[in-house]
């Protein structure tokens, strides 16, 4: 097949554009997230850095993709993984080169790296409606009346006689949370790190 | 330490607000630039705000499903002593609000011509954008609000009133909105719906037998021909591309020069006639919809195939 395409293409910067590299990122590399994040945790030392690692992770995982799509996603994933390990542990001097040199050294067969399974449909609304039981009570009530009844920040605002920032602080959390849960974690809430980071910085 | 790695919390949670914001009712064009612009900052934006919105309209979905029993209803958390009265009062006041704001508008009716397009604004907030050789008749009543799209395609951007639903008829389907923006394309009794965000139930009307009703997000396509439902897998690209008309666009994935051909005369008065084999051949790409004498050129340039303009039609042969 020839692909024609009439100049001018749309505003995208490399030869993927946005929309296939979300496909792309969505269908091939969110549902390796519980593996990565297994493989980040027995590889670092500091439990409190796995969100921020696997945050840089993905971030170099879509600017090497962007140029063109890795055939092969597992291996390119768990790839970068190690190789952004390995750059952080070299970066902060507090840990030990003997770390660096497990790395470099680690049998590294992307092969052993177990997948997960598929979920059915069935198994996934069960896992969604346990995030949801794992959210604090507002927070709960909040994603239940946004998600399942379908109601608007500002309607759950008015049914529940609180501001519209209580309900947006309440679903940021909540999403949070719950991504993390249906991803494969164990959807703990995150308190927020700052109370500038609650806004974009420019308001929608 | 904290200086090596870069805290993901703040990208997250300004993501996670970008992304309620932008189910809002109200979301205009001018927001959905300022999210764009956000997201073009940095690729660290992007990832956290497509993975939350992959897990986030996931969650939709399965609600939307609420295949296995919903756990039984939990105690109401209790907010603040004060805040049951205020939102008493509260739900009053807007209960009285949307009975009124709601204006009755005469039944209108519009037509586009082929190649033509027209944007509809309703009494409701709501807007429409009919695509070419579109007949539809819209009628905000009191209590309702409704479209007949008799042929054609449109894109409907639905003003959220939870209050008064939307409903379009399109011949042998019914769609309930229940969400925000999509399209629906009816050529006789093919329905297509396309959605682009939020959620639409689609159902069968007037077969005399009760059919299970889909409910459809964002990403999916359902293709209904009489009795037969295709709802197709989560794309967001194939829905990017049916709604690509909306930017005077067409967009191909692998289709036939017959396919194509087909879609570009439902634009143009001067129709392609594709001869022989070259209708078998293979195209995928981004067209102006209207002019068709420059994709003539492209497939003269690339294929070498023969083409033949009367001045009413082009023949197209390999």
């Amino acid at each position: 097949m020839v692909r024609l395409f009439l100049p001018p293409l749309s505003h995208s910067h490399g030869m993927v554009d946005d929309r296939t590299l979300e496909a792309w990122f969505c269908r091939e590399i969110l549902p390796l997230e519980p593996a990565l994040t297994r493989f980040v945790r027995r590889n670092w030392r500091r439990d409190v850095d796995v969100a921020d690692l696997r945050q840089e992770i993905y971030e170099r995982v879509l600017k090497g993709a962007q140029a063109v799509l890795p055939l092969q996603p597992k291996p390119y994933l768990f790839t970068t993984a190690r190789n952004h390990l390995i750059n952080s542990a070299k970066r902060a001097q507090v840990i030990s080169f003997d770390h660096v040199a497990d790395l470099e050294n680690a049998a590294f067969a992307v092969d052993e790296i177990t997948p997960d399974r598929h979920l059915s449909a069935r198994e996934e609304l069960r896992r969604f409606h346990q995030g949801l039981d794992g959210l604090p009570p507002r927070c709960r009530e909040v994603v239940q009346l946004r998600k399942v009844e379908g109601l608007s920040c500002r309607e759950v605002a008015e049914r529940l006689g609180v501001g519209i920032d209580t309900v947006e602080q309440q679903t940021v959390r909540g999403m949070r949370a719950l991504a993390d849960f249906m991803l494969g974690g164990l959807g703990k809430v995150r308190r927020p790190a700052t109370a500038a980071a609650r806004t974009p910085a420019r308001r929608p | 330490m904290n200086a090596i790695i870069n805290p993901s919390a703040p990208i997250e949670e300004a993501a996670a607000l970008w992304l309620s914001r932008s189910e809002e009712p109200g979301w205009s064009v001018a927001d959905q630039a300022a999210l764009e612009a956000w997201l073009e900052e940095s690729m660290a934006h992007k990832a956290a705000f497509w993975r939350l919105r992959h897990a986030w309209t996931r969650a939709d979905r399965l609600s939307a499903l609420r295949a296995s029993p919903v756990p039984a209803q939990r105690p109401r958390f209790n907010w603040r002593p004060s805040a049951i009265a205020a939102s008493f009062a509260l739900a009053l006041a807007a209960g009285g609000l949307t009975a009124r704001t709601l204006i009755a508008d005469a039944p209108r009716t519009f037509t586009t011509e082929v190649g033509g397009r027209q944007f509809v604004p309703l009494a409701d907030g709501s807007r429409l954008e009919l695509n070419t050789a579109t007949h539809l008749r819209t009628q905000v009543a009191k209590d309702s609000r409704r479209v007949w799209l008799d042929e054609g395609e449109a894109y409907f951007e639905i003003a959220h009133d939870a209050a008064h639903p939307f409903t379009i008829m399109a011949g042998p389907r019914r769609i309930t909105v229940l969400g925000t923006r999509f399209t629906v394309r009816r050529e006789g009794e093919a329905v297509t719906v396309a959605v682009i965000e939020g959620r639409v139930k689609v159902e069968e009307v007037g077969s005399g037998k009760p059919a299970p009703a889909q409910i459809i997000t964002r990403g999916d396509i359902v293709v209904a021909n009489g009795p037969a439902t295709l709802l197709t897998a989560t794309s967001v690209d194939r829905v990017a591309a049916a709604t690509s008309w909306r930017d005077g666009m067409l967009t191909f994935d692998q289709q036939t020069l017959g396919e194509v051909a087909a879609e570009f005369n439902r634009y143009n008065r001067k129709q392609l006639h594709i001869e022989g084999p070259a209708a078998q051949i293979r195209i995928g790409g981004r067209f102006q919809a209207e002019d068709v004498e420059a994709f003539a050129l492209l497939l003269r340039q690339a294929y070498g195939l023969r083409v033949t303009d009367d001045g009413e039609k082009m023949n197209i042969a390999g």
